[in-house]
């Protein structure tokens, strides 16, 4: 599952883009896991990030912190998506001085994850993932500033469509880019869609697109 | 996912909600004369849930039934809700690299290689999946299955990647064969890849996994850049502060 991994842009597009994720492992720490992986959330809500959420019970978006946080069990697997890469070196030294016990992994551009991670002082990182590329087919793919957006939503949850419709709509004064943003985020039942880094994208887009090249 | 053509009003609400995109067409009614409602091609949809989650339908018409084998298999891929006993873990995958720190998954001189089938946005049909674990296998570079994934799982023969006959017609959102082989093996599984990009009808992406040194050295780097492969910038990174921490280089006895 990797479904945090394959977001695209470019460096200046991803640089303030992180998702961090609490895993406990199975047959190692699972079992008895869900206090940890409550400790690591509620460490992490007090760093502020913009979307969070357990793919089982939904995101900050259409329920509530107390709610994920309740509904946590062994084995849940949690994430918190930031958009300030302050925010992620003092999430990153408040984990190193209480370490909650289970897995920490961030998707992220890898040398800010690393500058980070020696701002913290917690040295280099220790497994990496690489992502390259969509191969195949690819002229299947919707247009890149679309894919942009869709990406964030690693499930493939907020479709092209709706992100044309929306276009579609704010363009014609239905609704805000707020709205729509907020709706995407709905979409993406694990949290990892970045509001504000949504927010930047779709704004981008909008002068791309007249409302009859979207039929 | 389905339509109850006795509530359906042909709204087209649910239309722009569907990952899979257009895959619904207008019926008449065969009853209520003048009446109009949606049907949603089944062969195409991938039963994620997503139209039905949005809660966009005036009249409660979209729903999905309880589906048996094989089409099942499409929800447990497709609905990020569902999780697939198997692996214990929520979504259509595994820990992957997740938990090295902890499970010491993936060694120095390991490269885990992971092919995502369908993503993003395209979907796959299981006969496309069964065409890339072939050729994984067939490369005969030592490629290791990861046991707990749901596509080996849907394997009828483990050592050549053949799936099961009755699952190659069902459609994922998205499917990822998972495994890991030895880091000097790592060209050949990814010519493999490009010779395989070339026959199947859908889109792949791939990610590939290592343990970074002591150092801050990330071995693959210099295989992928000598064989001109681009990578993003964009990485998903294990910190390592997992609890209890594998011994990956023996430093504790």
């Amino acid at each position: 599952m990797t479904h945090s991994l394959h977001r695209r842009g470019d460096y200046e597009c991803l640089k303030d883009d992180f998702v961090v994720l609490g895993c406990p492992a199975t047959g190692v720490n699972k079992i008895g896991s869900a206090p940890k992986t409550q400790k690591y959330l509620s460490i992490a809500y007090k760093c502020g990030p913009i979307n969070l959420g357990d793919m089982k019970t939904g995101n900050i978006h259409n329920t509530t912190m107390a709610d994920i946080l309740s509904r946590v069990s062994d084995g849940t697997i949690v994430q918190c998506t930031f958009d300030n890469r302050d925010k992620i070196v003092t999430l990153l030294k408040e984990l190193k001085n209480d370490r909650p016990g289970i897995s920490v992994i961030i998707s992220g551009v890898t040398d800010v994850v690393q500058q980070c991670m020696h701002e913290a002082g917690l040295g280099y990182i220790h497994s990496l993932e690489y992502s390259l590329g969509t191969w195949g087919h690819t002229e299947m793919l919707p247009d890149f500033p679309i894919l942009k957006t869709v990406t964030m939503c690693g499930h493939a949850m907020i479709a092209s469509d709706l992100v044309r419709k929306m276009v579609r709509d704010v363009k014609r004064g239905r609704r805000t880019v707020k709205d729509c943003v907020k709706e995407m985020a709905e979409c993406c039942t694990c949290g990892n869609y970045n509001l504000t880094r949504g927010e930047r994208i779709f704004r981008d887009l909008l002068p791309l697109y007249t409302v009859h090249s979207l039929y | 996912m389905k339509v109850d053509e006795d509530k359906c009003i042909a709204c087209k609400r649910c239309f722009p909600y569907c990952p899979m995109g257009k895959i619904q067409t207008f019926k008449r009614h065969e009853k209520i004369h003048g009446r109009v409602y949606i049907e949603i091609d089944q062969d195409a949809c991938t039963d994620c849930g997503m139209c039905l989650r949005a809660d966009i339908c005036p009249v409660q018409a979209l729903y999905q039934p309880q589906e048996e084998w094989p089409r099942e298999i499409r929800g447990i891929l497709s609905n990020p809700l569902i999780e697939f006993k198997g692996s214990q873990v929520p979504g259509r995958g595994t820990e992957e690299m997740k938990t090295n720190d902890v499970k010491g998954t993936f060694k120095p001189g390991e490269v885990g290689v992971g092919i995502e089938l369908g993503r993003p946005g395209v979907g796959a049909y299981f006969r496309d999946v069964e065409l890339i674990a072939m050729a994984m296998m067939g490369a005969n570079i030592g490629y290791q299955l990861a046991e707990e994934n749901p596509v080996t799982h849907f394997m009828s023969d483990k050592t050549t990647g053949k799936l099961r006959d009755d699952v190659l017609g069902e459609k994922a959102t998205s499917a990822i064969i998972e495994g890991k082989c030895k880091l000097e093996r790592l060209p050949e599984a990814l010519r493999a890849l490009q010779e395989a990009a070339k026959r199947v009808e859908s889109v792949f992406t791939v990610e590939v996994i290592t343990k970074v040194t002591p150092k801050g050295e990330v071995p693959i780097k210099a295989v992928l850049e000598k064989m001109g492969i681009w990578y993003s910038v964009n990485t998903k990174n294990n910190i390592g502060i997992g609890l209890p921490s594998y011994d990956f280089y023996g430093t504790s006895k």
